[in-house]
């Protein structure tokens, strides 16, 4: 059993505002352990960032724990082993070049000049920004600020890594390249990651646990595939060469109610009920005349997943 | 992890900065150097009319004027970078140093005092250049001086500094208290209160030496002791008030916001 990484036990944060105060955290508690990669996914207000933040000791819990490989978050040695990206590309020196940023970090980490050269050569290699690496940071695409500001949270050397919506504002082919440099860096490097994010396909690309947070709350805390199998249901689809005649649907949604037509794809969206059978379905519509063009068993994905639970823990705090 | 490595980073960094902004660097010793120049002029015609506005002479004028540059460097330094580093979204970044964001800040103050040394040492020559007058510039004397003088100021820098990690937009206070700086650089400092007061002893004591030539062992102990005494006090007395806005700043989670 690997070591415990990060220990958050009933951490509760509240925000003086002039209205009042504003609750961000009601009792969060969760473990990660070494070597995990772990997303925290929850709309806006759910509390991700605060839990980054109270993790990397920028905010303080109003009650509850926090720890670092044992370390209360609130002292500042616990940056020994924590470093963060937060709010994207906003981490780097603009008017530094990609080599000098990296060497401050390192440097602020009190890493020696030696090991911070080594170290800088390395991330920028890895990060395929030799060409750039006199370049200063305004001058370089969004895509590569954000492996620069990757890049200077690992330069620090740390075993625990907080990344804060690292995709942010990203395009789809740089979101890609580095959703693969973070596997591979956790896998590489053995990190403990912990990654935060509204986008879900980044969560379920780079993270085998998901904690789905919402006003404060965890309200799962499962491996991605768990909770994927959790809501995996008998969902078909089935296209309709001619389209569906008039009065059909509401024959066939008598046995089927989940039965849904969409008409831009002439298509038929049906969740099988227990005890229930596909192939009933297709007798059904043979009957009536209908052809088949094609179909297709529906998987659902993580934003799936979310809403599901988002909605169900709607109904019951209702 | 060493101390040492965190301090050349920032102070690298610093001079960095310096280096890749020569134009605001140039223009704010032309400015600094035309306001002198105004002052100058309009003390050459008063004296034409047998008023002399700066007591003893000129000589006085260059070094208030100097302890003043000095000071402004000093108490504004800090807070405009954290209100930069926070704008920018770095100000978090080296709140998570290994060693506390108050070694971060006071290797950054170590960064200005070196830097604004150099910077006051150009301004010097200039003024003497203009004036005709030639100071004397015991450096060994000067520096402790200048340090302990100039302490009590950064602490009022690291009160503002606190301040705007709080309330972000201090700008309008920081206008209003250079200017609170300058009685304070011409007060006769004979009486208790008067030392008492941040700058007030120490530019006295530059004064003594680089106008009359006096070295440090040659000025009175008990003044020494109260110019250590003061910038300790008002240091501390900055450091701790900046604990208390930090403090503030983490749990209202305004660290990163401007």
């Amino acid at each position: 059993m690997p070591m415990g990484a990060i220990l958050v036990e009933n951490l509760v944060k509240d925000y003086p505002t002039r209205k009042g105060v504003v609750r961000a955290l009601s009792g969060v508690s969760f473990r990660v352990a070494e070597g995990e990669i772990v997303g925290l996914l929850g709309a806006n207000g759910a509390g991700k960032t605060t839990i980054i933040k109270i993790l990397c000791g920028l905010v303080r819990a109003t009650a509850g724990k926090a720890e670092i490989f044992g370390v209360p978050t609130y002292r500042a040695e616990v940056t020994r082993y924590v470093a963060a990206l937060l709010e994207g590309s906003r981490n780097v020196y603009w008017r530094l070049s990609v080599e000098e940023n990296l060497r401050f970090f390192a440097g602020l980490q009190g890493i020696s000049l030696r090991e911070a050269k080594k170290r800088t050569e390395e991330l920028i290699h890895f990060f395929g920004l030799w060409e750039k690496r006199k370049v200063t940071a305004n001058l370089l695409s969004q895509g590569m600020k954000q492996k620069l500001a990757l890049a200077c949270a690992l330069v620090k050397g740390t075993p625990v890594l907080l990344l804060d919506e690292p995709t942010l504002g990203l395009d789809v082919e740089a979101s890609h390249e580095l959703r693969r440099l973070i596997r591979e860096l956790a896998l590489s490097q053995e990190k403990t990651v912990v990654l935060s994010s509204h986008d879900m396909g980044v969560v379920e690309d780079t993270c085998a646990r998901v904690i789905i947070l919402s006003r404060g709350r965890v309200i799962a805390d499962d491996l991605v595939r768990n909770l994927l199998s959790l809501f995996r249901t008998r969902a078909y689809r089935v296209n309709l060469r001619n389209g569906l005649p008039e009065g059909v649907l509401s024959k066939l949604s008598v046995r089927f109610p989940t039965l849904r037509w969409i008409p831009e794809e002439r298509a038929l969206q049906v969740e099988i009920p227990p005890g229930g059978s596909f192939y009933e379905l297709v007798d059904l519509l043979r009957e009536a005349q209908i052809e088949i063009e094609g179909l297709s068993r529906s998987e659902p994905d993580l934003e799936d997943v979310f809403l599901r639970l988002i909605q169900s823990e709607k109904k019951e705090s209702q | 992890m060493n101390r040492i490595y965190t301090f050349f980073a920032i102070f690298t960094r610093f001079l960095i900065e310096l280096k890749r902004y020569p134009f605001n660097t140039l223009s704010s010793l032309a400015t600094l150097y035309l306001i002198f120049l105004l002052l100058f002029a309009g003390a050459r015609y008063a004296q034409g009319f047998g008023v002399n506005i700066f007591g003893e002479g000129l000589e006085a004028l260059v070094v208030g004027y100097l302890v003043w540059t000095f000071a402004l460097a000093a108490y504004s330094d800090l807070s405009w970078e954290i209100m930069r580093e926070a704008q920018q979204g770095t100000l978090e970044q080296l709140y998570m140093c290994p060693f506390g964001f108050r070694f971060v800040s006071l290797a950054w103050v170590v960064s200005s005092f070196l830097s604004s040394f150099v910077f006051a040492g150009v301004l010097l020559g200039l003024m003497m250049l203009t004036t005709g007058k030639v100071l004397h510039l015991p450096l060994g004397t000067i520096l402790p001086l200048s340090f302990l003088t100039l302490a009590p100021i950064y602490g009022v820098g690291f009160v503002m500094a606190g301040l705007a990690l709080v309330f972000k937009r201090i700008q309008a206070f920081f206008q209003i208290l250079q200017f609170a700086f300058i009685p304070l650089l011409f007060l006769s400092g004979d009486s208790f209160w008067a030392k008492a007061l941040p700058l007030s002893l120490g530019a006295n004591l530059i004064r003594a030496v680089m106008v009359e030539g006096k070295t440090l062992i040659e000025l009175p102990t008990l003044d020494l002791l109260m110019l250590l005494g003061t910038a300790c006090f008002y240091f501390g007395l900055g450091l701790g008030i900046f604990k208390i806005c930090e403090d503030l700043a983490k749990d209202r989670g305004l660290l990163a916001h401007y």
